[in-house]
């Protein structure tokens, strides 16, 4: 299969030489014709906001009155803004649930690889939640997590005492990090198991002939093989924690019990649209922008090593 | 994967029941909302845990006439087969360009359309909303139409890109040498053989487009999405719960179908964007 891969690229290469790099006129014409659509569309709702928004981080705009400059003043409110600290205090909580999120699928994934029993159908399974939306997600557990609902049913019966998952501001962080992981660790798993496919069965096969344990297997050769792989799935999870838990807040808190599970997506929607504070609004996002700006570079970085561009 | 010994393979059925145990638990929800939809909201209240002893469909009746899922729901399949229509057809011709045709700043234009990746919709949320009213998109389908396909394009470039990247160039070639114009190329040749990638894009896309909340309550106010729709039924019937049940059951029905059917598409998509298939 690699022979074959490399021969074409040896082929194209070659041909890449013999024809000009620029290509004929129609072709460019055409080209540029082909990827206008996509380019248009992203640069007028994404990157030409980006710049807009910065500019508008800069204005005191409310949306009514004519907005004017100014300067930093936004970002000087925002330093003094209990609620935006509160945010960011819960952001860093998050973040630091990370290790979580991504050991929990990996081990999972080596475990359904090395054969354990029924591990296609735990694949399928696994995966299933991560096909629901937030919003239905969300729903179900509001109604599980009540003080009187399945959750501490199940809890009793063992004799432990009942929790208030959702309304007390000690837990309710925990617990939607909680649903956010059971609903979304089947995707990171999945992304392991194709990786765990690559891994060199014959290396494998030979430690195990010359004695190594198991678990020896996976210390010293598979978690090594999967460490692209260990990347990737940080730094897709870490935006996706910044920025896929609107839905979950929406139905599950609303950034409450008071600003406990208020994090910076939210608290952008609810300055926009319920304090109707644009201006705040925008400068509540390029600090997001900031925030997960590195990490989406390195994703990019990854994707076009994997395209071969 | 080398042989488990047999001490191993023992202790490989032993962790098979804590996870049979989450296995158990990532359908659990599913059961449960099922479950409390057949009930009546009298019979929820006497037995809320209970398996449903007289089942009734008035909760799916009354959730769809009465609570305007029906027309909720509507909604959803015109702007998820409006958004994912215009994803295929864009990204491939994007696709198709990058990775077969020769242009000036063709690394670039890949990396800009890359790059917005960086932008998820709460970056912009203010000038993207201030954009759909300026181009007069607020509450038409059209708008939250577009609006997903620009969110969701990136990756869907990315894909077919990939993809086309590793078709043999003699395929285009041999089209153009008979005298095809490159629109018929993309048509009669790229398409085609696209199928796989935009199979899985398709799905996918579906996917996102009908769970996406956010885009949608900024973009059709004056109308809702099914999930929307869901998020404000839950704030009206707190107390009815069958009802609420019934309307999730509903929402999630044609996700749920779509991810039995497709499965392995589904799988190997998620696959794909790791390690390039």
């Amino acid at each position: 299969m690699t022979d074959l891969a490399n021969s074409i690229a040896a082929d194209m290469s070659v041909r890449r030489k013999r024809r000009p790099r620029r290509g004929s006129r129609t072709e460019r014409r055409f080209a540029y014709l082909f990827v206008l659509p996509a380019l248009l569309l992203v640069l007028v709702f994404r990157i030409i906001p980006l710049f807009w928004g910065f500019l508008l981080s800069l204005t005191d705009s409310d949306g009514i009155n004519p907005a004017e400059f100014i300067g930093a003043g936004n970002y000087v409110t925002m330093a003094n803004d209990p609620v935006f600290r509160d945010s960011m205090v819960n952001t860093l909580l998050l973040l630091a649930s990370l290790p979580i999120w991504i050991m929990v699928p990996m081990l999972l994934a080596i475990l359904i690889h090395q054969g354990v029993p029924g591990g296609k159908l735990f694949r399928a399974v696994y995966f299933f939640p991560a096909v629901l939306s937030s919003v239905i997600v969300g729903s179900i557990f509001n109604v599980l997590l009540r003080y009187d609902g399945s959750v501490n049913a199940f809890l009793k019966s063992f004799g432990f005492s009942a929790v208030d998952w959702l309304g007390s501001s000690s837990t309710a962080l925990g617990t939607l990090i909680g649903v956010q992981l059971w609903a979304t660790f089947g995707m990171s798993l999945l992304i392991f198991l194709a990786g765990l496919s690559t891994v060199p069965k014959d290396m494998l096969e030979a430690a195990r002939l010359d004695g190594a344990k198991l678990w020896q297997t996976w210390w010293y050769i598979v978690i090594p093989a999967l460490r692209p792989i260990i990347e990737f799935v940080a730094v897709v999870t870490t935006i996706g924690v910044l920025t896929s838990m609107f839905g979950l807040i929406y139905v599950l808190t609303a950034g409450g019990p008071g600003t406990a599970t208020t994090l910076p997506e939210f608290l952008i929607w609810l300055e926009q649209g319920k304090m109707n504070r644009p201006g705040y609004a925008a400068a509540l996002s390029m600090v997001l922008f900031v925030l997960m700006g590195g990490i989406a570079w390195l994703q990019i970085r990854i994707m076009q090593r994997n395209a071969n561009l | 994967m080398a042989a488990a010994g047999r001490k191993e393979k023992r202790a490989l059925w032993v962790i098979a029941i804590p996870m049979a145990i989450l296995a158990l638990s990532c359908v659990y929800p599913v059961f449960f909302a099922i479950n409390n939809a057949l009930k009546s909201n009298k019979g929820y209240i006497l037995d809320r845990f209970g398996v449903v002893t007289e089942p009734t469909f008035d909760n799916f009746t009354q959730a769809w006439t009465r609570s305007n899922l029906s027309e909720y729901f509507l909604n959803s399949v015109i702007v998820t087969v409006g958004a994912v229509a215009l994803l295929l057809v864009v990204s491939s011709l994007a696709g198709f360009a990058l990775a077969s045709l020769r242009f000036p700043y063709r690394k670039f234009i890949f990396v800009v359309i890359l790059a917005s990746l960086m932008i998820p919709v709460q970056v912009v949320l203010v000038p993207f909303y201030q954009t759909i009213i300026n181009l007069g998109l607020l509450n038409t389908h059209a708008g939250l139409i577009i609006s997903y396909t620009a969110f969701f394009l990136p990756f869907s470039v990315y894909l077919m890109t990939a993809f086309y990247s590793g078709l043999p160039r003699e395929l285009i070639e041999a089209a153009r040498i008979d005298g095809a114009k490159l629109l018929q190329v993309w048509w009669h040749v790229m398409l085609p053989m696209g199928k796989p990638a935009l199979i899985t894009l398709g799905i996918l896309n579906t996917l996102y487009c009908w769970n996406d909340v956010l885009i949608s309550l900024l973009v059709l106010q004056s109308d809702r999405t099914l999930m929307v729709g869901i998020a404000a039924l839950r704030g009206e019937y707190t107390t009815n719960v069958p009802l609420l049940s019934a309307g999730i059951v509903l929402a999630a029905a044609p996700i749920v179908i779509i991810y039995i059917i497709f499965q392995r598409q589904i799988v190997s998509g998620i696959a794909v964007g790791a390690v390039k298939g």
